[in-house]
């Protein structure tokens, strides 16, 4: 099956499935799209800029669920399993995506697909099952009710172990509103609710194998590309540290301590007592070290970083919980709700994880109503009697299982997210939400780590770090080289706003691409192998050895696709992605005024920590948001797209489509 | 397997790779399961052609494409299911250590794969098991100090 399509990398094929009318079409990629938008969620965005309908009901059969690989997927670079969802989220009603790892994407696209585009509504619950030209709507009503877990093991014993399963649990089915979609058991396409979507359509989940195989433009200069980018990897400072698969994400959460950008109850505070107690370093003696059979990180398809720190926990009240902790999902079940209680947070992500909820939102609903008891706003009574305050692990846990079931009064407001469960509870609640655009914000103190939180101000799906994830303001080696890029002499310093609209501008153009590719976060912003910084750390004699490698996005595109591509025109692609989230955005009705922080973090100050007292200043953010439009051609004033930006862009039918609506900003 | 499957035939595929890795994801482990080149291998044995030999240099057993008709009694032989079959070409394909430079050797980054002779193998395990008890035993005597 030697993929005809004109560009290398891709399947060439989307699978387009209509569950109404049960409806299954294999149509040939489209080759402008690919050009313009690359594919994964640069292609899920275009999908459903044309094709969604604006008013469409996020948990309507009009709702379209898009599955994207990109043109890198399976191509043996570093850090090459990741693949995009997308949809009308139903936690915050605008945009809705996520990124996922594993193995799903790669075997997709060994299927002959490179995207999988859900439109419509099973009439029973079923799951859909694809090996190569082979695919079909299974009665999957054995599955409903059942677990992520439960759910990937039943398909994988009556399909085959080499069968890749991607489900959604019981939260999902019960309405949870961030519910999300477990990949391969333990990767979360976690954000913006896509399982309560997938759920709405009644897939309980994705069954594929792909037998096929995968060619690229110029395999010649393809494997120089690549093997240089692996050396780029091997040789980054932060990667030598060997840090990830030892510690796997938690390791960053001393730094957060330390740093004092660890938000602790709530925000409420930002240093946390028992922060050792929850430490990578306290998981891995405790419940990983020797424990599992091969000590050391997991990874994801072709990645060097592995991540993904595998435990159990094999006695005590929490005997047989098992599997991968990240930094998120101990952040949000520790410090942010207060409980030093390792075992009990490891539970409580893995109980996230096989519900499927999003750690993040789940552990920011919990922690604000915490809040909201502590603050006598609720009381006991208003949450099924449970004593749900900061520190109590025991009502943590109970909570989960309430909301994931929907349950009594604490299920059905826990279910709502942050933003709508404030509304639900009035009495003025809606005054210590910590959402932007409806999204629950992560465990990184926007005061503090200044360009994350600009980057949450203007991130397209809401609240998160990795539509930017700016690392390099925490790491002050980098100091030099961000001065160069970003023009400010403050650029690695917290609190500071300094250089923060150029580096999340081009943080987020990077992360455009890599999201659309198929690439991972680390490679880019956390670890800085690509170019031009190791170029410019060795620019600066801030680099070890003679020779400089580096990852080349854009020869890696134009060797793997044969699309051409400078670096130049990779931080214009980067834009033309996030442009068009925006003019998703616009139709939805996000303006300049949603592209902002809530009260907390602009009025309330920080209590402790070394920036104890500082807020996100208001004239600050807004001076930002004036230079970022600028860098983006977006219009200050309203934050809509103007025209010239489209058409430097190479935009038209979004222009057109703009104009029509009126939604275009003059010059 | 997609270093394996580009250096053997070029193009991405698990489906192509001669080694195989068997994912247990629910509990963390994987196996890499590759053709151990058996000294008595029972495919050389059953190999009507034999198109299936040992390779002098690499002490591997390879496959002569010539000379295979196609008819899976090597697969069926196999105990470790480490040939397969190519319904294309209508012949048979397995690993032979690319000819001494194996390509998943290369791109494996945990060195989960190594390339070595067995003697080599044994001898750093044994090694490695001395360390620890040297370790250990420093350990024991510093704590009785």
């Amino acid at each position: 099956m030697v993929s005809k399509f004109k560009y290398g990398g891709y399947a060439g094929q989307q699978l387009r499935i209509d569950l109404t009318k049960s409806q299954i079409k294999k149509v040939p990629q489209s080759e402008e799209d690919c050009v313009l938008y690359l594919g994964g969620r640069g292609l899920d965005a275009k999908i459903l800029y044309d094709e969604l309908p604006v008013d469409a009901d996020p948990l309507g059969p009009d709702n379209i669920l898009c599955f994207s690989a990109g043109p890198i997927v399976g191509l043996l670079g570093p850090s090459t399993g990741r693949m995009n969802v997308a949809a009308r989220s139903p936690l915050t009603g605008i945009y809705g995506n996520a990124n996922v790892g594993g193995f799903l994407g790669a075997e997709l696209k060994m299927a002959g697909y490179d995207d999988l585009i859900i439109k419509g509504r099973a009439e029973k619950p079923s799951y859909i099952y694809i090996q190569d030209d082979v695919v079909e709507i299974r009665d999957a009503s054995h599955l409903w009710g059942k677990n992520v877990i439960e759910t990937t093991r039943i398909l994988q014993e009556d399909l085959g172990r080499e069968f890749i399963v991607a489900a959604i649990g019981q939260a999902a089915e019960n309405g949870v509103l961030y519910a999300n979609i477990m990949f391969d058991y333990w990767e979360a396409a976690g954000r913006t609710g896509l399982g309560a979507v997938m759920a709405s359509k009644n897939i309980k989940a994705i069954a594929v194998k792909g037998n096929g195989e995968l060619t690229v433009h110029d395999p010649k200069k393809y494997m120089e590309v690549v093997t240089d980018a692996w050396r780029a990897v091997e040789e980054d400072p932060g990667f030598q540290t060997g840090e990830h698969p030892a510690l796997g994400t938690p390791v960053v959460l001393m730094l957060g301590n330390v740093q004092g950008w660890l938000p602790v109850r709530n925000f409420l505070e930002n240093y946390f007592e028992y922060a050792e107690n929850v430490s990578a370093e306290e998981f891995r003696d405790r419940f990983s070290t020797k424990k599992t059979p091969i000590p050391g990180g997991r990874a994801c398809l072709s990645c060097p970083n592995r991540c993904k720190r595998y435990g159990v926990i094999e006695s005590g009240k929490y005997s047989g919980t098992k599997g991968g902790l990240e930094f998120e999902a101990v952040g949000g079940f520790g410090p942010k709700c207060g409980v030093g209680d390792l075992e009990a947070v490891f539970h409580a992500a893995m109980l996230a994880n096989d519900y499927g909820m999003d750690a993040i939102s789940l552990s920011s609903t919990i922690a604000f109503l915490m809040e909201m008891v502590e603050r006598g706003i609720l009381s006991k009574d208003d949450l099924d009697g449970v004593d749900l305050r900061f520190g109590n692990a025991d009502a943590m846990i109970e909570a989960i299982h309430k909301i994931a079931r929907v349950q009594g009064k604490l299920g059905q407001l826990g279910a709502l997210g942050v933003e709508r469960a404030a509304k639900a509870i009035g009495k003025g609640a809606d005054r210590w939400v910590t959402t932007v655009k409806g999204l629950e914000t992560i465990s990184t103190d926007p005061r503090v780590s200044t360009g994350f939180g600009f980057g949450y101000a203007v991130a397209s799906r809401g609240s998160d770090h990795l539509r930017a994830h700016p690392v390099i303001e925490m790491v002050t080696a980098y100091r030099k080289v961000a001065e160069e890029l970003f023009g400010s002499a403050e650029a690695c310093m917290l609190a500071k706003y300094g250089g923060r609209a150029k580096m999340v501008y081009w943080h987020e153009n990077m992360a455009a691409i890599t999201d659309s590719i198929g690439s991972c976060r680390f490679m880019h912003a956390s670890y800085y192998a690509l170019y031009p910084i190791p170029e410019l750390m060795a620019k600066y004699g801030l680099r070890r050895g003679k020779e400089v490698h580096s990852i080349k996005y854009h020869e890696w595109i134009s060797a793997a696709t044969g699309i051409p591509l400078t670096y130049e025109d990779l931080i214009v692609t980067g834009e033309r992605i996030v442009t068009l989230e925006r003019a998703l955005n616009t139709r939805f009705g996000i303006r300049r005024e949603h592209d902002t922080l809530p009260r907390r973090f602009l009025e309330e100050a920080v209590v402790n920590g070394p920036y104890k007292g500082a807020v996100f200043k208001k004239e600050a953010l807004e001076a930002l948001l004036n230079e970022y439009y600028d860098l983006r051609g977006w219009d200050k004033k309203t934050g809509l797209i103007k025209e010239s930006t489209l058409k430097r862009l190479g935009m038209l039918d979004v222009l057109e489509d703009l104009k029509q609506r009126g939604l275009l900003a003059g010059e | 397997m997609l270093a394996c499957s580009f250096a053997t035939v070029g193009v991405f595929s698990f489906n192509k790779a001669r080694i195989k890795v068997v994912k247990f994801e629910e509990d963390g482990v994987d196996i890499p399961m590759p053709c151990f080149h058996c000294e008595r291998a029972p495919c050389l044995a059953v190999c009507p052609t034999r198109a299936l030999y040992r390779d002098k240099e690499t002490n591997a057993v390879v496959l002569d494409q010539n000379k295979c008709i196609g008819c899976r009694l090597c697969m069926i032989a196999c105990p470790f299911g480490a040939i397969h079959y190519d319904g294309i070409n209508k012949i048979v394909y397995k690993c032979d250590l690319c000819f001494g430079d194996p390509a998943c050797v290369k791109f494996c980054e945990t060195k989960a794969i190594i390339y070595d002779t067995p003697e080599r193998l044994a001898q750093i395990r044994y090694e490695n098991k001395a360390i620890e008890v040297t370790s250990a035993i420093k350990e024991k005597t510093l704590a009785m100090r």
